[in-house]
């Protein structure tokens, strides 16, 4: 083999082709591209067209074509109706700008069947820096792009169920909602009613100990009210924030019975219970503050009374306390147990499964009570 | 004493209608008209001449509460509190209206309410204190009660 002859005339590439393969074998760069596996073809700008006018076996393997029909044609017989437009253009641009290219471009086979090509085309100039002819080189990634497709279609596809899923629970969350605040806004009115029908009846009654009885039980429908009224106030519908009620019950309750006597003493940690809770709560404090204002003080010799009622509520270790409080007679002189109030405060207390004491607290009563109040967890409705 | 207040009553349920009726007489104060859907409120604003309308969202025509306090806000003569079991239906300006007293409702927070919007409206701004379940509009918030 002649190893000196490492330069070639100007259009050596065309020449192997021309004088088949005898030429070429004396040129180990020609033999090494004629015979590598990957798809090489040269074109010639300076002719009409830019023709081809080498191409290699591989590159005929590649397309099915023959050497001969290939030769002196322009390479878009490889494009067809799906090529991308775009992609074409810009191998255009590159060519009459000289400058180098390198697209994935759908390319046809003489038998019609397509190939993803990823094209790779670099001009070739002579010393004077004029260019001789295009090298293009063609690297079949039909499975990479079939892959590729297949993991865009898989994601399109898992992005739409995503979609469709979400708006299925939002829809579904949506109509909970509504109808969680239809049977609210049921449940506020009926519970109106009932307080309004409550105070009807007694506006006919005469005998002090019934309208008595009408009032004790207003006042308990009444402490219901208030839960409701600030129920699903907050955004999570679980939770139910018992500082804000206590502190609506005791201001309702200490001016409803007109004594501007009695002072409160509020002190209210905030503390948010499940909503379950609530109403067992709510009760068992208007009982007891009811009881105060009730029985703890005595009227002095000018008619009115003087006093104070505390509540307190706080969350030490977990436990959830509650200490309703006043400076009144105490209850040394009660008989509590036989009493409907007393037997309604113990059931909520074991229904709660709190622990409930009465101290003496000389002056006065305090209860204590204390209860489980394991961390609620969020449920959110708007 | 100050003056007491004509009240007109937009409630589409009888009994709760007829129990504010008494409450409002109870506290001293006079009812003019009680209409239960919008178009019999807003010819009764026309025809009575009350100082504040008691409004209900849900009327005997579907959610229209919020209208008549919008045409009773036109018509610039009496002044709105909505009533309702459902504040969250009342837009952010509250068309107007004073403020919205929550349902349910206890009897102490109804009349300390007519105390309240008696001092409010005769001589502003109101120095009880405001009750529970009563909810000043952001415009009134301003007016009746800045913060300090
Ligand atoms: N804070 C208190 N101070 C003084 N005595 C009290 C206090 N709480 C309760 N009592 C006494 O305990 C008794 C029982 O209370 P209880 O709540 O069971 O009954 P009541 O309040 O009399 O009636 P009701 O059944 O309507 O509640 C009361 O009658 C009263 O004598
Ligand atoms: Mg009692």
């Amino acid at each position: 083999m002649d190893w000196k002859r490492t330069r070639e005339p100007d259009d050596a590439w065309h020449m192997t082709d021309d004088l088949h393969v005898e030429h070429g074998k004396g040129d180990p760069f020609a033999a090494a591209i004629r015979a590598t596996r990957m798809s090489m073809i040269i074109t010639d700008p300076r002719r009409p067209d830019n023709p081809i006018v080498f191409a290699n076996e591989a590159f005929l393997r590649l397309t099915g074509y023959e050497r001969h029909e290939v030769l002196g044609k322009n390479c878009r017989f490889l494009q067809g109706p799906k090529t991308d437009k775009s992609a074409v253009e810009h191998i255009r641009t590159a060519i009459a700008d000289n400058a180098d290219v390198s697209v994935d471009i759908l390319n046809y086979r003489k038998d019609g069947s397509t190939f993803w090509n990823a094209l790779y085309i670099s001009p070739v100039s002579n010393h004077k820096g004029e260019v001789q002819f295009f090298f293009a080189s063609q690297l079949d990634v039909s499975d990479r792009k079939l892959s590729e497709h297949r993991m865009t279609a898989d994601k399109d596809r898992f992005e739409r169920a995503v979609k469709e899923r979400t708006a299925e629970l939002e829809a579904a969350l949506e109509a909970q909602t509504t109808l969680l605040h239809e049977v609210d806004h049921r449940v506020k009115n009926n519970l109106q009613m009932i307080s309004s029908l409550i105070i009807m009846q007694r506006r006919t009654i005469k005998d002090e100990a019934t309208r008595h009885s009408l009032t004790t039980m207003l006042e308990r429908i009444e402490a219901l009210s208030t839960v409701h009224r600030r129920l699903y106030q907050s955004k999570d519908v679980s939770r139910f924030d018992v500082s804000d009620f206590a502190k609506d019950l005791v201001t309702d309750l200490l001016t409803a019975s007109g004594r501007s006597g009695i002072e409160p003493k509020l002190e209210l940690d905030p503390i948010v219970i499940s909503a379950e809770k609530a109403t067992p709560v709510a009760l068992m404090v208007n009982e007891l503050v009811t009881n105060a204002l009730k029985h703890a003080f005595k009227e002095g010799p000018d008619g009115t009374t003087a006093g104070r009622i505390g509540i307190k509520m706080s969350q030490p270790d977990g436990h959830f306390k509650i200490e309703v409080s006043d400076d009144g007679v105490g209850m040394a002189e009660a008989n509590g147990d036989a009493s409907f109030g007393m037997r309604l405060i113990k059931s909520l207390a074991r229904q709660l499964h709190a622990d409930i004491e009465w101290h003496d607290a000389g002056p006065g009563t305090k209860v204590v009570i204390s209860m489980p109040n394991e961390q609620q967890q969020k449920r959110t409705l708007s | 004493m100050t003056e007491p207040l004509k009240v007109l009553i937009v409630e589409d349920e009888a009994l709760l209608a007829m129990e504010l009726e008494s409450l409002v007489e109870e506290a001293g104060h006079s009812v003019v008209g009680w209409a239960t859907s919008s178009a019999e409120a807003r010819s009764m604003v026309e025809s009575t001449d009350a100082d504040i309308a008691f409004v209900d969202i849900h009327l005997t025509d579907g959610p229209t509460g919020v209208d008549v306090a919008h045409y009773i806000g036109e018509k610039k003569r009496s002044m709105v509190v909505f009533m309702t079991a459902n504040p969250k239906r009342i837009p952010d300006h509250f068309a107007g209206a004073i403020g919205v007293i929550a349902k349910p409702y206890t009897m102490n927070g109804l009349t300390s309410a007519l105390r309240y919007l008696q001092e409010g409206m005769r001589r502003p701004p109101p120095v009880s204190t405001r009750p529970a379940g009563f909810t000043l509009s952001p415009a009134f918030e301003a007016v009746w009660a800045p913060a300090a």
